[in-house]
């Protein structure tokens, strides 16, 4: 009897090629926490990570077998196309780039190297889901995958308060994210009769109704913004970041900034360019005054601080800002320059945060500014990246993050929203203030002569390689944008967005 | 029935979660209410698959149950680690970082 009931259920057909890269990472978090068992330092501490090492190259090597495939898969919870196979790609690159910096992390012992490098795997599985979801289950699913194993990497350094404190921050914060948020996926699936995008938008438009008449959609939709903006610190859903970033072990902090950042508004532009695209009228202002806002709130924010990780947090704040200009034009080109401004945030993000692990090591000031006084003198070898970064962030010209801005200045002046435009412009003039600081800090002679003698410059290549290369893909990008063109060309057709 | 009754008792447990994830000290409370606000939105999805009389609200609301508790899983270890630390567990004495 229980055979024949097995063989009367008809299991959905499953593109097992274009599931590939999620079904890589979760199995490959898997072996990674059973590798981490085994006994030995050197297992631990060698194997592990390159086992973790090789799962992303595998996960790498996959996305690019299915580049080009866009179909959508496991009826139709998750799409594999021109979006999400970029985002994964983005993905893998910042989970390589967080292995090489957590090498010599206090918080892979102290938490267990295999279970560190487990969670990030999983991670990183959460964010291929989120970014390819085209389903609210698979949203809420994908946004999950994505903040457990964080709010566990944040807290991964036992011994210390400050790691422990943000864990919990972001854990409480993030939770009342995902709450808001899905309390407005239910009023979304109960205005709609639908928990699929594609459903959603023709529930809208059949109905010939607009959603600023039909109040369970509109207060869906702004649930689900607010739930979305935790997640991807926009203002005046961002308070949690600078004490979280802070607080969490740096190569996490690290992570979070490019790679979450990454996968919320990847979301955030599957979402609104699919499922309420013809609404666009009505969300349109909404998302522009939330742009305005954190463009102002983050740039105004970095200005009093004084350790760079802080300055960091705010200034990804604002970097938000920019990148929720390219969402609100809703359109393809909107969306490419967004996709293209989030490859090159990540490249010069990752700069120069592998400056400050470096730094974090060599002195005992932690991840003050005093810690980056005199460096130019000092190591130039760290400080000539770190200033490439801080400047591209900025948008200065021949830099990635100039061509970057230029393209999300472009979009908002074809979608008619000019003032978004000139607010980028403005946001980056103020941001000039505080990465100029740093830059400053640098280069200018150490004038309080008690030049830290308590610096332990010992051998940390690979972080010095990090920084370096990831400086020279800044400069790179900023004088050669055609790469990175190629790569974000035609995500916007993909999901059907003119 | 009206669906209304339904959605009002919904919005009354979200918002008695949120109330309390703000107002209450001690994490282990703002977890409970964390709790509170996810099951106020389940009821909402378990209302709506009966009006709609589709299946895809109630597995949703199931899917929400196992990620809850793999929430509350994490928030309770950090609790206990912060114990082990003799932190204080209250959420006003945490101010190693200032906002």
């Amino acid at each position: 009897m229980i055979a024949a009931a097995a063989t009367s259920i008809k299991a959905p057909y499953i593109d097992w090629a274009a599931f590939s890269p999620i079904v890589a990472l979760i199995c490959g978090a898997v072996i990674v926490l059973l590798i981490g068992l085994l006994p030995g330092r050197r297992v631990r501490e060698q194997i592990v990570p390159g086992a973790t090492v090789l799962t992303l190259l595998a996960t790498l090597g996959l996305t690019i077998w299915q580049w080009g495939e866009n179909t959508s898969i496991i009826s139709g919870a998750l799409a594999v196309d021109r979006l999400s196979l970029v985002l994964n790609v983005v993905f893998v690159a910042t989970g390589l780039v967080t292995v090489v910096m957590s090498l010599r992390e206090r918080a892979t012992v102290q938490a267990g190297q295999g279970e560190y490098y487990t969670l990030l795997l999983a991670s990183l599985a959460g964010m291929a889901v989120l970014v390819a979801a085209q389903n609210l289950v698979t949203l809420f699913v994908g946004i999950e995958l994505l903040s457990i194993p964080l709010y566990v990497l944040c807290a991964s350094e036992l011994q210390r308060e400050k790691s422990l404190e943000a864990g919990l921050k972001y854990l409480v914060i993030g939770s009342v994210g995902s709450a808001t948020l899905l309390f407005g996926l239910s009023f979304i699936y109960g205005a709609t009769g639908s928990t699929d995008f594609s459903g959603i938008a023709a529930a809208l438009s059949s109905k010939g109704e607009t959603i600023a008449s039909n109040p369970l959609m509109l207060t869906g939709l702004g649930m689900a913004v607010v739930g979305l903006g935790f997640k991807a610190a926009i203002a005046p859903f961002h308070q949690w970041t600078p004490d979280v970033y802070e607080g969490a072990p740096s190569p996490i902090t690290s992570f979070m900034s490019v790679a979450t950042k990454a996968a919320a508004f990847g979301i955030f532009l599957r979402f609104m360019d699919v499922a309420v695209i013809d609404e666009a009228l009505t969300w349109q202002p909404l998302l522009a005054a939330l742009a305005a806002i954190t463009i102002v709130v983050g740039n105004v924010g970095a200005l009093a601080q004084t350790s760079v990780k802080r300055i960091l947090a705010w200034s990804s704040v604002a970097q938000g800002g920019y990148l929720l200009v390219g969402i609100v034009v809703s359109s393809a080109a909107g969306l490419e320059a967004t996709l293209y401004y989030l490859v090159v945030y990540v490249v010069m993000n990752l700069a120069a945060f592998s400056v400050v692990v470096a730094r974090e090591r060599e002195t005992t000031h932690g991840d003050s500014l005093s810690a980056f006084a005199g460096l130019g003198s000092k190591r130039p070898i760290l400080a000539v990246p770190m200033t490439i970064a801080m400047l591209s962030l900025a948008g200065i010209p021949a830099t990635a993050g100039f061509i970057g801005k230029l393209n999300l200045i472009g979009a908002s002046v074809d979608g008619d929203y000019a003032w978004l435009g000139v607010l980028i412009a403005i946001g980056s003039a103020i941001s000039l203030a505080y990465y100029l600081r740093i830059v400053a800090v640098m280069w200018m002679p150490d004038r309080r002569g008690d030049s830290p003698e308590t610096d332990r410059p010992h051998g940390q290549p690979e972080i010095i390689g990090l920084a370096i290369i990831c400086s020279a893909a800044t400069i790179f990008f900023g004088i050669i944008p055609s790469p990175i063109y190629d790569l974000v060309r035609g995500a916007g057709e993909s999901i059907g967005l003119l | 029935m009206s669906i209304n009754w339904y959605l009002a008792v919904s919005a009354t447990v979200f918002c008695i979660g949120a109330a309390g994830v703000m107002l209450k000290r001690n994490p282990l409370v703002i977890l409970l209410c964390l709790e509170l606000m996810l099951n106020g939105a389940n009821l909402s999805l378990i209302a709506f698959s009966r009006m709609w009389g589709n299946g895809d609200g109630q597995i949703f609301a199931i899917i929400v149950m196992v990620v809850a508790a793999c929430e509350v899983t994490v928030g309770l270890g950090v609790i206990v680690a912060l114990h082990r630390r003799r932190l204080p567990i209250d959420a006003d004495e945490l101010r190693e970082l200032q906002g």
